[in-house]
């Protein structure tokens, strides 16, 4: 009796197995042309940002392979997430409240109007990031240029070289760095600036030899920074406020996105001057241009800002309010925004995750009453569920 | 070796011979002295006599504690009329007091160090202060009218005037202690404007108790307690008139010297201006920033941060932004 039942076990199991190849060859397949074939309860076939609305809420969404790499290759996702996406060989995103609100909020925005700032707050690893992702893909999909910063804090925490900058006094320029976000500029935005042929409104002049006249094209402004790197951050700087009139005059749209804002307010970096004293942010080349462009003085644009707990330092991290991490410079640099509390997954949600689990097979063992350990060790934090079932 | 050991041998013997030849044994006992006195001992040293009698001391018979014939209903304050440390057969109550092993009951009243090193209010006992007042009841003035409530002596008394007497057995009765002067009032007692009442706790300093609303003045300095109550009031007087002052380098205060935040002297109302009226031109009326917006921003700030006031935060920036 005991055999015949261990067998029936087994021949259950199998048929299991059996339906989810069958269905994972389904959904394998349904990717290519037809999009409706079968298609799981936690995937949505739309893969536009901007016809998502609560239909589409707690699931997912593929971001097509090409449309990453243009918008997230030099940074933008998690390393952590980065790593998920590769093992699971496709870019999902989840679709959640705050991503959808802030959607809702661009689509409906006067963009006569000056810039509204909105600001991503949350806990450690509820996702703020991963929702100012979704919304640079909307922009990227809507004819937005895009203003990226993946991790602003990078610059005060860990810059690749930081020098003594040329024309002003005092002023530290992270030539790498700046450098950098031009490649990942001009990454995200090429094909749109070669379309829209933005010109330069006046002359900028780097040296004696070198100088960009009025009139040219954007882009050769932004390949004159990368392939000169010392005067990347005066290129940066020129490149922002060039974007800045260009919007406000009407001729193209700019998403403004930054993670990590409040590491611009931060008291100090870990950037030493010349007589070894730590520099504050404001003496960095690259804050200057990046606050500028998140002031309210400008239109046809949004700003996207996150403040994040670990973009600031032991002794700063008692919070995550965006006054307490902005601090009273920040707060009223930046008011009036708009809060957007990005929270910890729903019930709903956090099932869809894990179904989502279960599809790629990375949770393999499922025993009783799984979900409900994961749900009360995660408390439903995103961040804490990826670690959790990382080791599973 | 063996012929070593037996030499030994030999010889021991002859010891012991010599030795035996002088005891003697005896079978039976000696008879024992029955009579009480004592052999006569020849003293031949003049050795004082070692054997004296030793004196039994007389001691009284220890009394009953006197709470056994203490009465159920006798007047407790004649037995305990004043304060003194406890005294076990003064007081017929079965008290326990220590710490023993585990298990065992703490140790009685009798012979108990613990009872006696903790003061006791035995003397205080009610029926004794109901007695005391009694008796010094003639000397006393009957109580004003209208002032039968708390309220209304504090109406009619904001000030309140603290001072200790001293009592002691010194040559002099004078205490230097004695000088002291507190008066506290009430802040909500006193008028001001918004102005004077900033300005009157920046003079008073510490001196104002926030959770209790009361300011507190203690004067020392005088050898007199005249003087120093002078002085106390003298003191309030002062801050109050000064506080109305308003001094020319008062106009030069500063954000940081702000006590709270307010909206209308801050960067947040500029650039709630400057959104509101980007589109106007010159010689426009200004829009200016809705009031429930500015209230909001300095809850924000005044309060703290929390969820509920980032949330009506939010509500008034995006009715204001119309997002």
């Amino acid at each position: 009796m005991k055999m015949i039942r261990n067998r029936f076990g087994n021949l259950s199991r199998v048929s299991v197995q059996l339906q989810r190849h069958v269905q994972q060859m389904a959904t394998s397949a349904a990717v290519a042309p037809a999009e409706g074939a079968t298609i799981n309860e936690f995937r949505t076939a739309v893969a536009n940002p901007g016809e998502h609305s609560a239909l589409q809420l707690a699931k997912f969404y593929t971001i097509p392979a090409e449309q990453k790499k243009q918008i997230f290759t030099g940074g933008g996702l998690p390393k952590q997430y980065e790593l998920q996406i590769k093992t699971f060989t496709e870019a999902c995103l989840m679709v959640r409240n705050p991503a959808l609100e802030l959607l809702e909020y661009i689509k409906g925005a006067d963009l006569t109007k000056p810039v509204v700032r909105y600001v991503l707050y949350g806990e450690n690893g509820t996702g703020k990031t991963l929702t100012m992702a979704h919304v640079l893909h909307y922009g990227a999909l809507n004819d937005f240029l895009l203003v990226h910063v993946p991790w602003a804090p990078n610059w005060m925490k860990r810059p690749k070289e930081a020098s003594n900058a040329a024309g002003q006094e005092g002023m530290i320029d992270l030539p790498f760095d700046a450098a950098a976000w031009l490649v990942h500029f001009k990454n995200q935005n090429g094909k749109l600036l070669q379309r829209l042929q933005l010109k330069t409104g006046k002359e900028y002049v780097w040296s004696k030899r070198e100088s960009t006249p009025a009139g040219s094209p954007l882009l050769e402004l932004v390949e004159h920074g990368i392939a000169r790197i010392k005067y990347a951050s005066e290129t940066t700087a020129a490149l922002i406020s060039e974007l800045k009139q260009l919007s406000t005059a009407g001729q193209c749209k700019v998403m403004v996105a930054i993670d990590g804002f409040n590491a611009f307010f931060h008291p100090i970096t870990r950037i030493f001057s010349d007589n070894k004293q730590r520099v504050t942010p404001d003496r960095i080349t690259l804050t200057q241009p990046f606050l500028d462009i998140t002031n309210y003085d400008w239109t046809n644009g949004v700003c996207i800002l996150s403040v994040d707990k670990i973009a600031m330092t032991e002794g700063y991290m008692d919070s995550y309010m965006p006054r307490y991490l902005l601090g009273q410079a920040g707060f009223e640099h930046l008011d009036p925004f708009v809060p957007v509390h990005v929270d910890n997954y729903t019930d709903k949600e956090f099932h869809s995750y894990i179904n989502y689990y279960l599809d790629r097979h990375w949770i393999n063992k499922t025993p009783q009453g799984f979900e409900e350990q994961l749900k009360f060790m995660s408390n439903k934090n995103p961040y804490s569920l990826m670690q959790l079932v990382r080791a599973l | 070796m063996s012929t070593g050991l037996t030499r030994v041998w030999e010889r021991l013997p002859l010891k012991k011979q010599a030795a035996q030849s002088g005891i003697r044994v005896f079978s039976q006992q000696q008879p024992e002295i029955e009579d009480e006195e004592e052999f006569r001992v020849l003293n031949l040293r003049t050795v004082k006599q070692q054997f004296q009698r030793r004196r039994e001391v007389r001691r009284d018979p220890v009394t009953p504690p006197r709470t056994n014939r203490m009465a159920v209903d006798q007047d407790w304050t004649a037995a305990w009329p004043a304060p003194r440390s406890f005294h076990p057969a003064s007081v017929p109550l079965p008290l326990r007091q220590g710490f023993t092993e585990r298990g065992a009951a703490a140790p009685s009243k009798f012979a108990n160090a613990e009872l006696m090193k903790i003061p006791n209010f035995l003397h205080l006992t009610p029926p004794a202060i109901r007695q005391q007042c009694e008796a010094i009841k003639k000397f006393c003035s009957p109580w004003p009218k209208g002032l039968e409530t708390e309220a209304k002596w504090q109406r009619h008394f904001p000030v309140e005037v603290i001072t200790t007497d001293y009592l002691q057995s010194l040559p002099t009765i004078r205490n230097l202690e004695a000088r002291r002067v507190t008066i506290s009032l009430k802040l909500s007692d006193l008028k001001f404007d918004a102005h004077a009442r900033d300005k009157f706790l920046r003079l008073v300093g510490d001196r104002y108790n926030k959770d209790t609303d009361t300011v507190t003045f203690v004067t020392d300095r005088c050898p007199l307690r005249k003087q120093n109550y002078d002085y106390a009031m003298y003191l309030l007087t002062a801050c109050y008139h000064e506080s109305f002052v308003t001094e020319p380098w008062e106009a030069s205060k500063s954000e940081a010297d702000m006590e709270v935040y307010l909206f209308e002297r801050n960067q947040s109302k500029i650039a709630a201006e400057g959104i509101l009226n980007w589109s106007a031109k010159e010689g426009d009326n200004k829009i200016s920033p809705p009031p429930a917006y500015a209230q909001c921003v300095e809850q924000l700030i005044n309060e703290g941060e929390n969820e509920y006031n980032l949330a009506k935060y939010k509500e008034e920036v995006k009715k204001m932004l119309n997002v």
